[in-house]
């Protein structure tokens, strides 16, 4: 064994975190298990997006040496399935606690049937280190729900290995013998063998540079849905390996204001050609226009029909289709903001409103009829366009009760309700 | 010493009757009684399905339930329809005359040839006016086996436990007292009701994990406690439709209605009030055009405020029952509550447009899919402006099929075929007759929206 990968173990990290959750309508706790990678020596750890985010109420790590010390959140991004933590270097210091830090290898450099080894903490067994190969380095899948209803996996690829990934090894570090850091293995086909995947360090260093500086990612957006060409060239007449394929343009978005439409084929992105032949180019193609500065101006080529055309536009932030969660003890009602995403995704008529996300048994809410799923858009005949009108009425109410007309949208109906003390 | 005689006689008659001569009375009775059995042909299957009716003339019409015929159907689709006398296992074929959106009934006529075997109801009807079914009245039914015991008929008793108005007048027994669709009788053979659905009952259901129970509901499909009284039925059996689709259809446009319930009333301080909120109103409307907005709350009717129902979602029925006793061009004055504002408006009611079992249809057996004409209420459905009309949208995508493979999925609506925008019914079935018909044709590529998004889909033909 290397000594790179000696120092690397004493940098792998269990992490206890406390979640709070607002799905049953109230204020609940969840406690889960994950692992982490130290990165510096004032304490900053690189971990998973879906094991500590900005719900976690309470970040316990617990480092080689077995001594367990608090973490508080840095910065997430859900997208990369990416969170940075930072040690509570003050407790460490009086306490004596010693730590070691690992090193980023470059994940570009990985060939296939390169041996890997996934560290860890599965279970929460501590320093579980399992062995495999790349499987593969430029695997491509994105899922829209995947952190925790959160989106994932549209800017970057993922390697995928044969090392065995359990629940607990999320946010652990694959590394080469060497020790060095090539990826941060994410999840696992369950029910297969040995199917795991990791973020390539690539994309970690990326993010969490950006994480360091800024608390988060900020991503430019213009409301297209690539789609790989596959065998389309011929159809539409173009050359081999060049364009990509507008599946679908989000109403609404910078891209349908500048008219283009869905069976368009991009050409070039500012004057440069690209190639989405293939399903796994499409992550470079969405982050090479995720990656610009939001408000930057764009010009894209592109080919309709047997016409060819070009159009301006100006991006604009990429939002998620989650929004902020809050909970009312009074009604036993969890909300969460529409947004504007969710809006489109749901052909609501605007992003004003807020979703009920849960109700608690025997409360107001659920007594008047409210329901998961239910979008309150007005409480005493007076819109509700943000978390603060309702975090008002409810302090109204806790203050004073007295019956509260909600008016809600279901599915494509308009329900009135009152609440009532 | 005549007149004794004859009260004599009447009360020795009258006694019979209420006792030894049920046998007698069900056995006139199941003469206004028929089984109805049609084929649901659709691209791929051909389904029957078995209902029961009772005649309501004496040229062989019959009445069958709202849920005997699923309204997403075509007409097109249904047919081969056969009437059974009870216990008799050869059918005769029959016509299906439409359903009438007021009643709901779907009408059936029997063939000429069996109509002196069978006798409408309207002939126990009894003196005028009708006799309403009260509580504690004892009454009687018929029920129908199925097909494999020769539909045999069999009767059911009970009695009357409550009568509610949902809107329409609606007596529930303590049990079982009726097929869905067949007579109800009381102990002098007088008609009362017509079975209606049945209402779910809730029962625990144990198993050997868990031992608690857990409840569920059931309905019993065959046989229904519920019935619709006597003048909810007798005025209302010669309103015969003019066409299989029930035409003309009167329109408001007033789209999801939804119940106010009493707490909601009571806070719009509207104490003893009972309305229906609009939760949006559609398109080129007459309720867009009386100038009725999304989230008013409809509190009467022609004058006439909206009753109070027990459960309050009853009012919605109401209202819908209200448009559908009218036609096209009739007017209806609306009391409505918008915000604090009390406004009336006037709607003349229109048309309504072409449904979705109007629409033309046609299955491409090489693509694999059925395509149906875009109609207004797809328009609704996707969220879409109805000014747009156009393209098409995929009704049935056969399993395995390139369609299906090519992701094609049903309710997608096909905008664009090979880069050509779809503006019509006609045009898509050319384009796609064209497809079917090259065989040096490859590849077809469709573009359909779906929800919010779009995908472009490549048919692979070879």
């Amino acid at each position: 064994m290397s000594g790179g990968f000696e120092r690397l173990l004493d940098s792998v990290v269990r992490i206890d975190v406390s979640e709070v959750n607002y799905e049953d309508g109230a204020r609940r706790i969840d406690a889960s298990i994950g692992s982490g990678v130290i990165l510096t020596q004032d304490g900053l750890i690189l971990t998973n997006a879906h094991v500590a985010g900005p719900k976690a109420v309470d970040i316990n790590v617990t480092l080689s040496s077995l001594e367990r010390v608090n973490a508080k959140l840095i910065g997430w991004d859900h997208w990369t399935d990416l969170s940075l933590l930072r040690l509570n270097l003050d407790d460490v210091k009086r306490r004596g606690l010693a730590f070691k830090h690992a090193e980023f290898g470059d994940s570009d450099k990985l060939y296939v049937g390169e041996p890997v080894y996934a560290v860890g903490t599965p279970h929460g067994l501590t320093r579980t280190v399992t062995r495999g190969i790349i499987s593969n380095n430029n695997r491509y899948f994105e899922d829209t729900q995947g952190v925790d209803g959160y989106e994932t996996g549209n800017f970057n690829s993922w390697l995928q290995t044969d090392a065995a990934i359990n629940p607990g090894n999320s946010g652990g570090p694959l590394v080469t013998d060497d020790g060095r850091v090539v990826g941060i293995t994410s999840r696992a086909y369950l029910g297969a063998n040995n199917l795991g995947f990791a973020i390539p360090s690539v994309t970690a260093k990326r993010v969490v540079a950006g994480l360091v500086k800024d608390g988060s990612i900020t991503r430019s957006y213009i409301g297209i849905i690539p789609k790989a060409l596959q065998d389309l060239e011929g159809f539409y007449d173009l050359a081999v390996n060049s364009g990509v394929l507008v599946d679908s343009v989000e109403s609404g978005s910078p891209a349908a204001a500048a008219g283009l439409k869905a069976g368009d084929i991009i050409l070039a992105i500012d004057g440069k050609k690209v190639d989405g032949r293939f399903p796994e180019q499409l992550p470079t193609i969405q982050n090479l226009i995720a990656s610009l500065p939001v408000g930057t101006s764009l010009a894209l080529d592109y080919k309709r029909g047997s016409a060819d055309g070009s159009v301006t536009l100006v991006t604009t932030k990429l939002e998620s289709r989650m929004g902020e969660e809050w909970v009312s003890d009074t009604w036993g009602i969890g909300v969460r903001k529409v947004s504007r995403a969710f809006a489109r995704e749901n052909q609501l008529p605007d992003d004003g409103g807020v979703l009920v996300i849960g109700v608690q048994r025997g409360f107001p809410a659920e007594i008047a009829g409210l329901a998961r799923g239910d979008v309150i858009t007005k409480i005493n005949q007076s819109p509700v366009n943000s978390l603060d009108v309702i975090r008002a009425t409810d302090a109204a109410y806790a203050a004073r009760p007295a019956p509260t007309l909600f008016e809600v949208q279901r599915e494509r109906r308009v329900a009135l309700v009152v609440l009532k003390p | 010493m005549k007149l004794p005689t004859l009260i004599l006689a009447a009360a020795a008659c009258a006694a019979g009757a209420r006792a030894a001569d049920l046998p007698t009375l069900w056995a006139e009775r199941v003469k206004c009684t028929v089984a109805v059995e049609y084929i649901t042909q659709t691209e791929l299957e051909r389904r029957p399905t078995v209902a029961y009716g009772t005649v309501v003339d004496n040229r062989g019409t019959i009445i069958l339930p709202s849920a005997a015929i699923d309204l997403r159907i075509a007409p097109k689709q249904i047919r081969d329809f056969k009437v059974y006398i009870p216990g008799d296992p050869e059918g005769t074929p029959a016509e299906y005359l439409g359903r009438d959106a007021y009643t709901g009934w779907h009408f059936v006529r029997a063939s000429a040839s069996i109509r002196s075997r069978l006798v409408p109801v309207t002939a126990f009807a009894g003196p005028e006016p009708a006799r309403e079914a009260a509580l504690a009245d004892e009454v009687w039914g018929i029920g129908i086996r199925n097909k494999d015991e020769d539909f045999t008929p069999y009767i059911l008793r009970s009695g009357v436990a409550l009568i509610q108005l949902l809107p329409q007048r609606t007596a529930i027994a303590q049990q079982e007292v009726a097929g869905p669709g067949l007579p109800v009788f009381d102990r002098d053979g007088h008609f009362v009701g017509l079975g209606s659905s049945s209402f779910g009952q809730t029962f625990v259901e144990f198993t050997g994990s868990d031992r608690d129970g857990s409840p569920i509901m059931l309905v019993n499909i065959e046989e229904s406690s519920a019935f619709l009284t006597a003048g909810e039925v007798l005025p209302y059996v010669g309103r015969v439709p003019n066409n299989v689709f029930g035409r003309p259809l009167a329109w408001l446009g007033a789209y999801g209605l939804e119940p106010m319930d009493r707490e909601v009333a009571a806070f719009l301080k509207l104490e003893s009030q009972s309305g229906a909120v609009v939760s949006e109103v559609l398109e080129g409307s007459p309720a867009e055009k009386a100038g009725l907005k999304a989230h008013d709350i409809v509190l009467g009717i022609n004058g006439k405020p909206l009753p109070r129902f027990k459960p309050d979602r009853v009012v919605v029925d109401y209202v819908e029952r209200v448009i559908a006793a009218h036609a096209p061009g009739d007017t209806l004055d609306l009391s409505v509550l918008r915000g604090s504002d009390r406004i009336e408006l006037k709607a003349s009611l229109a048309e309504e447009p072409r449904l979705v079992r109007e629409a033309e249809r046609k299955y491409f057996e090489k693509l694999g899919f059925s395509a149906r004409e875009f109609v207004y209420g797809d328009a609704i459905a996707r969220h879409s402006k109805v000014s747009d009309l156009g393209g098409v949208v995929a009704h049935l995508v056969k399993p395995n099929s390139p369609a299906d493979l090519a992701g094609l999925r049903p309710d997608d609506w096909i905008k664009e075929i090979d880069g050509v925008e779809i503006a019509s019914f006609a045009v898509a079935a050319q384009k796609l007759d064209e497809i079917e018909k090259d065989p040096l044709r490859t590849e077809s590529v469709f573009l359909v929206s779906r929800g919010s998004d779009t995908a472009v889909l490549r048919i692979k033909l070879r």
